[in-house]
């Protein structure tokens, strides 16, 4: 799917967009956070599930997609283990009592920040334009393989990088994962190639 | 078209677009505002130009509206809102004055950030989509499903109750045709054990008349005259031994009296007991009655595990179905006798109180746990092996003493062993009599 040079570029890329993405984030949370180093693997659809159970270590799980698209699309998730998001209310500005709705809204908020944060260090690094749809609830508290369910997946195998995101202070943490199908990855590749080039 | 004319077109399309469009500097003062903005808030962009947002518009959620749209500055990415969790940004009337349904206009809300060359976040752009159909038809939906999920539970609830009267249905069926074979039988019996009782006593007569007769012979033997006869009757009569035989036969008389007059009782209590004399009409019965020949029926099942100690008080005659109630004083004297181990005792205490009569069984077995307390009236709990206890009979007697509007109770300590109390008023309330 990528060749040794295309992938230690990715993870390169990756790893200064992270770092950046966590400086951006850290502003906006006015708190210390981390991210970890990412880790790129290709997976087969059936494979997905398990990879994003061991990740979340727990049964249930909450979850957000988000669509990016640039000169390549693909779909980004971040997941919630037990961590609520209601105890990052005050992050986010809110006054009130939290109800079901405001948490979900947190869970989105946080969601967004940080596939906005992450995929934008990499398109950044990359030199390219992204976009993102609105973010949307996958799951609340639901077991990982009811909600994913791609077994009628149109692609064979998919990119799967994968960061965790902590937030030390309050022991909060979850989890981004960004997928892309290999059509899309091939794309990429060609996004990767002129990066080369121009080093 | 000509290239100067994009700016005029594009301040059109933004302007008329059916989308609420405004932006604000990194201060919030208000730098566009479109037609869209100005029609549903009722203030003109003329007016609000260069004023700040949250000034112009105290009702926004300040804090929080303050924090995302500077997010947007410091993260140079988009952000969003949903109607999902925040059903409007601002408060606009919907597009329904007519057809109604919502009170306020749904909206989704993107806020996009405008970079200068320098790719600095200068302005925010917020547009504002009306979703409020959509939001409509979704809530409907939502309520629709809502109603469904309450009428699934309610049909599995019925379910459920049809399962539970079925089994109670089924129980009573069976009660009801045990007492009515009960019924048939004693009925049977009871005609050849009448004419064989009698018939006995007859019999009895004749042997004694016969004896009688036989000892006159006996005394009259001297006076034959025939040596030789006299021989033969001697032989004969310790051939046959007839000192023995009439010995015997008194017992034997007395044997198959006493079998007789058992079989008499039995059948007797089975015609008690299914109340083959009276429908299952309500009446007034004594209790001790009905406690004595259900006792009488069980004692095969009871006698090699328990004494029973009768404690009877004073009791009046109670109106009740006095065959319903066997039934109930066979359920817990059956369980009674199955809850104890080795040997105990179960002890029957009765008495009264205000308008009030009340029964005791109690057993020294090994008691019924706390957490099952509370489930043994239930259908279908049992503690016994799977096969031998059907779980029903202390529902149905519980079933019972409602109808008769009393109370059945239960005190347990496990380990000493367990009572239930039955309380019955003596009179039922008027209603019910007819």
């Amino acid at each position: 799917m990528l060749t040794t040079d295309q992938k230690d570029a990715l993870q390169e890329i990756a790893n200064i967009g992270m770092g950046q993405a966590g400086e951006v984030i850290a502003k906006v949370l006015n708190e210390f956070v981390t991210l970890s180093i990412p880790r790129i693997l290709i997976l087969q659809p059936n494979l997905i599930a398990p990879a994003l159970q061991r990740m979340v270590n727990s049964e249930l799980v909450s979850a957000v997609r988000q669509a990016f698209h640039s000169s390549f699309r693909g779909e980004a998730l971040v997941l919630f283990g037990l961590q609520r998001c209601a105890d990052l209310a005050d992050l986010m500005g809110y006054e009130d009592d939290i109800d079901h709705a405001t948490e979900m809204e947190i869970l989105l908020d946080i969601s967004n920040i940080l596939v906005g944060a992450c995929l934008g260090g990499i398109a950044k690094q990359v030199g390219v334009d992204i976009g993102f749809s609105a973010p949307s609830l996958l799951a609340d508290r639901v077991p990982i393989k009811e909600m994913m369910k791609v077994n009628d997946a149109s692609w064979q195998h998919a990119l799967l990088v994968e960061v965790n995101f902590q937030l030390e202070q309050r022991s909060f943490a979850c989890h981004l994962v960004i997928l892309m199908s290999e059509h899309e990855l091939k794309k990429f590749a060609g996004e990767l190639d002129r990066f080369l080039e121009s080093l | 078209m000509q290239a100067e004319d994009l700016p005029h077109l594009l301040d059109f399309v933004v302007e008329r677009l059916e989308v609420g469009v405004f932006v604000v500097n990194s201060e919030m003062r208000i730098v566009f505002w479109n037609r869209f903005m100005a029609i549903h808030s009722g203030q003109h962009s003329e007016a609000l130009l260069g004023r700040n947002l949250f000034e112009a518009f105290p009702e926004l959620p300040r804090k929080w509206l303050e924090k995302k749209i500077n997010n947007v500055f410091v993260l140079k990415n988009y952000a969003f809102t949903s109607w999902e969790q925040r059903p409007y940004l601002f408060r606009f009337h919907h597009n329904r004055p007519i057809t109604g349904g919502v009170d306020t206009m749904q909206q989704n809300c993107t806020f996009l950030p405008i970079k200068n060359t320098q790719d600095e976040v200068e302005y925010v752009c917020v547009t504002l989509f009306d979703v409020t159909d959509t939001a409509l038809l979704q809530l409907q939906l939502n309520s629709a499903i809502a109603t469904l999920q309450v009428e699934k539970a309610e049909q599995q609830q019925l379910m459920l109750q049809l399962a539970d009267a079925q089994s109670h249905l089924m129980q009573s069926e069976k009660l009801a045709s045990i007492g009515q074979l009960a019924a048939g039988v004693a009925h049977e019996i009871n005609n050849p054990i009448g004419y064989v009782y009698s018939n006995l006593s007859t019999l009895e007569k004749y042997v004694q008349d016969t004896f009688g007769m036989l000892a006159q012979y006996e005394q009259a033997e001297a006076a034959i005259a025939d040596d030789a006869v006299r021989a033969q009757l001697k032989a004969t009569r310790e051939k046959l031994d007839i000192d023995f035989l009439k010995e015997d036969l008194r017992a034997l008389m007395e044997e198959s009296k006493e079998g007789i007059t058992r079989v008499k009782k039995i059948v007797q209590n089975l015609k008690d007991f299914s109340h083959v004399d009276a429908t299952d009409e309500w009446h007034f019965a004594d209790l001790h009655l009905g406690l004595d020949s259900t006792l009488n029926i069980v004692s095969n099942e009871i006698k090699y595990k328990a004494e029973v100690i009768k404690e009877y008080g004073d009791l009046p005659e109670v109106e009740c179905l006095s065959s319903q109630l066997n039934q109930v004083f066979m359920n817990l004297l059956v369980n009674a006798s199955h809850a104890i181990e080795e040997r105990g005792t179960i002890t029957i205490r009765s008495g009264q109180r205000d308008n009030e009569v009340w029964v005791e069984i109690t057993d020294t077995g090994k008691g019924i746990p706390a957490e099952n307390l509370k489930k043994i009236f239930d259908p279908f709990f049992t503690t016994k092996p799977v096969g031998s206890g059907t779980g029903l009979g202390l529902s149905l007697s519980y079933g019972i003493i409602e109808k008769h509007h009393g109370r059945i109770e239960v005190q347990s300590v496990v380990g000493s062993g367990t009572t239930f109390r039955i309380c019955l008023p003596n009179k039922q309330p008027i209603e019910l009599q007819k």
